[in-house]
C-alpha cells in the first residue's frame, strides 16, 4: 500500500496501521483458529488483527491499534475477503468452513456462551436451516484409523443425504446435521411432519444406522448421539452440549451401549448431579449389603431387567436363561437387599441404587 | 476364499486384571463352518470383533488368507458380518439396505443390481426389495441383514448370534436355510452362539469357550463322545451330562465305581486304564449322558453289572422320548431318557441300566477326562 493511502487509512481508523508477518502457529498461540482466511479478526492487547491473506506457513496482517465499531470491523473483513478473491465453496472449501464452524463452536462451548447465534461472517451459514437433525459422531481416543474428513463426508453423504454437514469439532469427534425430512422419508409418511414418540424412535433407528456404518467401514469403537431437530444457526453450540453430555452419561450408566439419546437419560442426569457423599450416605442406608451390585451376574440380571421394562419372560429371553432361573435370581436380590424389583416403588429404588451405584463405581 | 488363522491372540481391556480373550490359537480352514460357542461372557464374540477388526487386538496375530490384519480397517478385510444387534438402515428400502456396502465401493451400477437381486432370489425377498425396514417382519429383516452380508462376496462371513432375536419356529427355520446357504456359496463361517444346540447342528467344527480360554475345538461328534473335560462334557448335549461323585474301588479283580445308591462295574478296558493313571481308591466324577441310561428289558438283562434302582420325582413326556428325573442317587437328580411309550410316571420306582461303555470318568481336582487326556 502506497504511504499515502496508508496514512489515509490510519486517520480514517484513528489509530497506527501496521503489516506484519506471522506464522500459523503464532497466530494459533495468540487466540487465532488453525485455519486463518483472510478477514479473519483477532483482538489482542495491542488492538485488533485482521488477515490481509495467506500463503502456506504465513499469515500477513494488519494490526490496528484504534478502537473499531462492529461496523468498522465488518466493512474491514469484507473489503479483505473480497481483496483475496475467494472463490465459492469447493469440497475443499466447505471442509475448510465446516472446520472454522467447529472451531467457533469450541470456542463458545468451552466459554460456556450456550445460546449464541452463530455469525453471519461464517461463511457456511448459509447451509443451515432451521430443521436439521443433529447427530454427534464420537470415536475413542486411542483409536489409529480416524478416517480422513474427505472419506467421512462422501461416506455420510451417500448413506444420509448430499445436503448433511459434516463438521469437525474436537479430534475424534464430528457433528453432522441432516436436513429433517429424513424422518419423514423414512417413515413413508404422507405428511412432513413426524414428530413425539414416533420421531425419537426414527430419530434412535437412524442413529443406530449410522453407528452400524462407521463401525462396520472404520472399526473400533465408536458412540452416536442423535438429538431432535433444531435451527442450529439458533442452538448449535448448546445442542453440542447437550449430546456431548448425553455421550458421557450414556458412558458411564451404560456400558456398552454405543447409540445414546438424551431424552433417555433424564434420571442419569438428575443422580449425576448428586453430590459424592449424599449418594453415598443414601445407597448405604437403604441396602444393608454395600456389595450387593458387585456380582456380575446380579448385575446383568437387573440391568436387563429393567431394560425389558421389568418383564420376565422379555428379560429370560434377553439372559438366554430359564424363566425359572430369572425368578430364582430376583428372589434372591430380595432376600438379599430386602427390595422386591416384581413391585414398582422396589424397582424404582433399585433402580435409583443401581445406578448411584454405577456412578460411584466410575469414579 | 480364505481360511483364518489367529496366532495367540489376547484381548485385555485397559485398567482389567485379566484378559478377556487369551491365547487363543486357531486354524480355520477355507469353506469351514466354524462355531465358537460358550456361556456368556466367554469371550467367544470379544474374539469375532476383534477377527472383524471392531476390536484391537491386545497380543498375537491374525491372518485371513495370508495377510495379517490386525492393523486393517474392517472395511479392507473382505469379510461380511451379521451381528446379533444388526442395525438395518432406517431411511432406505431393502434394495438400498442391500446395496449401500457396494455403492461405497463404488462398484458399477449394473454389478451392484446383479448381485442385489441374486441375493435376494437367494434369500427369496426379492418382493420386498422396494419395502423399508419398518414395513418387515423378524425374519424377513434376518434375511436382509444376510443379504446385505452376501452381495459383499466376502471371503469370511462372521456371525454373531444372528438368530437370538427371533422365535424359536423361526430360529430353526434360519438356522437350515444360513448352513444351506453357506454350504452353497462355499465361503468360510465363523459363527458364535451360546445355544449349544445350534452349535452341533451348523458346525462343521465346534470351539467351546470358557473364560476367554479354548475348551476344545473338535467336530460336534467328537465333543459330544469324547469331552475333554468336564466343562465341554456338561455344556454340550441337551439335557446336560449327569455327573456323579464317587469312590472307585477294586473288587474281586474288577473296578467299580460307588456312590449314594449306585455300585456299578466299569468295562476291563477303562479299568486298565483307571489303574494305570492311579485312580483306584480315589474319588472321581463319573459323567453318564441320558440316553445312556435305559429301561427296555433286553438291555438290562443283559447288563448286571450296571443296574440302578431309584424313584422318579419328575417325569416330562415329550411324545416321541421322556425325561426322568431321578432321585436317590448322589447329591442332585440324574436324568434318564426313555422311550415316550415307556409308561414309567412319577413317584414310581424304577430298575435302570447303565451302559458302562459310554462313561466318563473326570479327575476330581483338573477336571480333565481321565480317557481323553494323557
Amino acid at each position: 500500500m502506497q504511504n499515502s493511502k496508508w496514512q489515509q487509512l490510519e486517520q480514517l481508523l484513528g489509530g497506527k496501521v501496521t503489516a506484519r508477518t506471522l506464522t500459523v502457529s503464532e497466530w494459533e498461540r495468540d487466540g487465532g483458529g488453525k485455519y486463518p482466511e483472510a478477514g479473519d479478526l483477532l483482538k489482542t492487547e495491542a488492538g485488533m488483527r485482521f488477515v490481509a491473506r495467506t500463503s502456506g506457513s504465513e499469515v500477513h496482517v494488519y494490526e490496528i491499534t484504534a478502537e473499531l465499531t462492529a461496523l468498522e470491523q465488518e466493512l474491514l473483513r469484507l473489503v479483505l475477503q473480497q481483496k483475496s478473491g475467494r472463490t465459492p465453496a469447493g469440497p475443499m472449501e466447505l471442509e475448510r468452513q465446516a472446520r472454522k464452524l467447529g472451531e467457533w463452536i469450541g470456542q463458545n462451548a468451552v466459554a460456556g456462551e450456550w445460546r449464541v447465534e452463530v455469525p453471519d461472517w461464517m461463511e457456511i451459514k448459509s447451509r443451515l436451516f432451521d430443521g436439521m437433525i443433529p447427530f454427534l459422531l464420537l470415536r475413542e481416543q486411542g483409536e489409529n484409523r480416524e478416517p480422513p474428513y474427505a472419506e467421512l463426508d462422501k461416506a455420510l453423504r451417500s448413506f444420509i443425504a448430499d445436503d448433511m454437514l459434516l463438521v469437525p469439532l474436537r479430534e475424534h469427534e464430528w457433528l453432522i446435521l441432516v436436513p429433517d425430512r429424513l424422518l419423514a422419508e423414512t417413515e413413508a409418511a404422507e405428511d412432513d411432519v413426524i414428530s413425539g414418540d414416533a420421531g425419537k424412535a426414527v430419530l434412535a433407528s437412524l442413529a443406530s444406522g449410522l453407528h452400524q456404518m462407521v463401525a462396520e467401514e472404520w472399526g473400533g469403537e465408536c458412540h452416536v448421539a442423535v438429538g431432535e431437530p433444531i435451527d442450529p444457526t439458533e442452538s448449535v453450540v448448546y445442542t453440542v452440549g447437550v449430546l456431548r453430555e448425553t455421550v458421557n452419561l450414556g458412558r458411564k450408566f451404560h456400558v456398552g451401549m454405543q447409540v445414546h439419546m438424551p431424552w433417555l437419560v433424564h434420571l442419569e442426569r438428575l443422580l449425576s448431579g448428586i453430590p459424592e457423599a449424599a449418594r453415598n450416605r443414601f445407597v448405604e442406608e437403604m441396602i444393608g449389603r454395600p456389595d450387593l451390585f458387585s456380582d456380575p451376574e446380579t448385575l446383568q440380571t437387573l440391568d436387563a431387567f429393567f431394560a425389558m421394562d421389568c418383564n420376565v419372560s422379555e428379560t429370560a429371553k434377553k439372559l438366554f436363561i430359564h424363566r425359572n432361573t430369572l425368578l430364582y435370581r430376583l428372589d434372591k436380590i430380595k432376600q438379599e437387599a430386602g427390595l422386591d424389583v416384581r413391585s414398582f416403588n422396589d424397582a424404582v429404588l433399585v433402580r435409583i441404587l443401581l445406578l448411584l451405584y454405577k456412578v460411584t463405581k466410575r469414579k | 476364499m480364505a481360511g483364518v488363522r489367529l496366532e495367540h491372540v489376547f484381548k485385555k481391556y485397559p485398567g482389567s486384571d485379566k484378559a478377556s480373550v487369551s491365547d487363543f490359537h486357531l486354524d480355520i480352514q477355507d469353506k469351514e463352518f466354524l462355531v465358537l460357542v460358550g456361556p456368556s461372557g466367554c469371550g467367544k464374540s470379544t474374539t469375532l470383533r476383534m477377527i472383524a477388526g471392531l476390536e484391537e487386538i491386545s497380543e498375537g496375530k491374525l491372518y485371513i488368507g495370508d495377510r495379517v490384519v490386525n492393523d486393517v480397517a474392517p472395511k479392507d478385510r473382505d469379510i461380511a458380518m451379521v451381528f446379533q444387534s444388526y442395525a438395518l438402515y432406517p431411511h432406505m428400502n431393502v434394495y438400498q439396505n442391500m446395496a449401500f456396502g457396494l455403492k461405497l465401493r463404488k462398484f458399477r451400477k449394473d454389478e451392484i443390481d446383479r448381485r442385489v437381486r441374486e441375493a435376494a432370489r437367494t434369500l427369496e425377498i426379492e418382493h420386498l426389495l422396494d419395502r423399508k425396514p419398518k414395513a418387515l417382519s423378524g425374519g424377513q429383516r434376518q434375511r436382509v441383514a444376510l443379504g446385505r452380508a452376501i452381495v459383499r462376496e466376502p471371503q469370511v462371513f462372521l456371525m454373531d448370534e444372528p438368530l437370538s432375536n427371533l422365535d424359536a419356529k423361526l430360529r430353526t427355520q434360519m438356522r437350515a436355510n444360513i448352513s444351506k446357504l453357506m454350504k452353497r456359496l462355499e465361503t468360510t463361517c465363523i459363527y458364535v452362539t451360546h445355544d449349544q444346540i445350534e452349535a452341533m447342528t451348523m458346525g462343521d467344527r465346534i470351539v467351546v469357550m470358557k473364560d476367554g480360554f479354548i475348551q476344545q475345538s473338535a467336530s460336534p461328534d467328537e465333543l459330544y463322545n469324547h469331552p475333554i473335560n468336564l466343562f465341554v462334557a456338561g455344556f454340550i448335549g441337551a439335557p446336560a451330562m449327569n455327573f456323579l461323585t464317587g469312590q472307585l474301588v477294586e473288587e474281586g479283580g474288577a473296578v467299580r465305581f460307588r456312590a449314594t445308591g449306585f455300585n456299578v462295574q466299569l468295562p476291563e478296558g477303562k479299568a486298565a486304564v483307571l489303574r494305570s493313571k492311579g485312580y483306584i481308591g480315589r474319588e472321581v466324577i463319573l459323567g453318564v449322558r441320558p440316553e445312556d441310561i435305559h429301561d427296555e428289558p433286553v438291555f438290562i438283562e443283559a447288563s448286571p453289572n450296571s443296574i440302578i434302582n431309584a424313584n422318579i420325582e419328575v417325569s416330562e413326556n415329550l411324545g416321541h422320548e421322556m425325561y426322568l428325573y431321578l432321585n436317590g442317587l448322589g447329591k442332585d437328580n440324574v436324568i434318564a431318557r426313555v422311550d415316550g411309550r415307556s409308561g414309567l410316571q412319577e413317584g414310581q420306582n424304577v430298575k435302570l441300566a447303565i451302559d458302562m461303555n459310554k462313561i466318563h470318568v473326570f479327575d476330581k481336582d483338573s477336571e480333565l477326562n481321565v480317557f481323553e487326556n494323557n
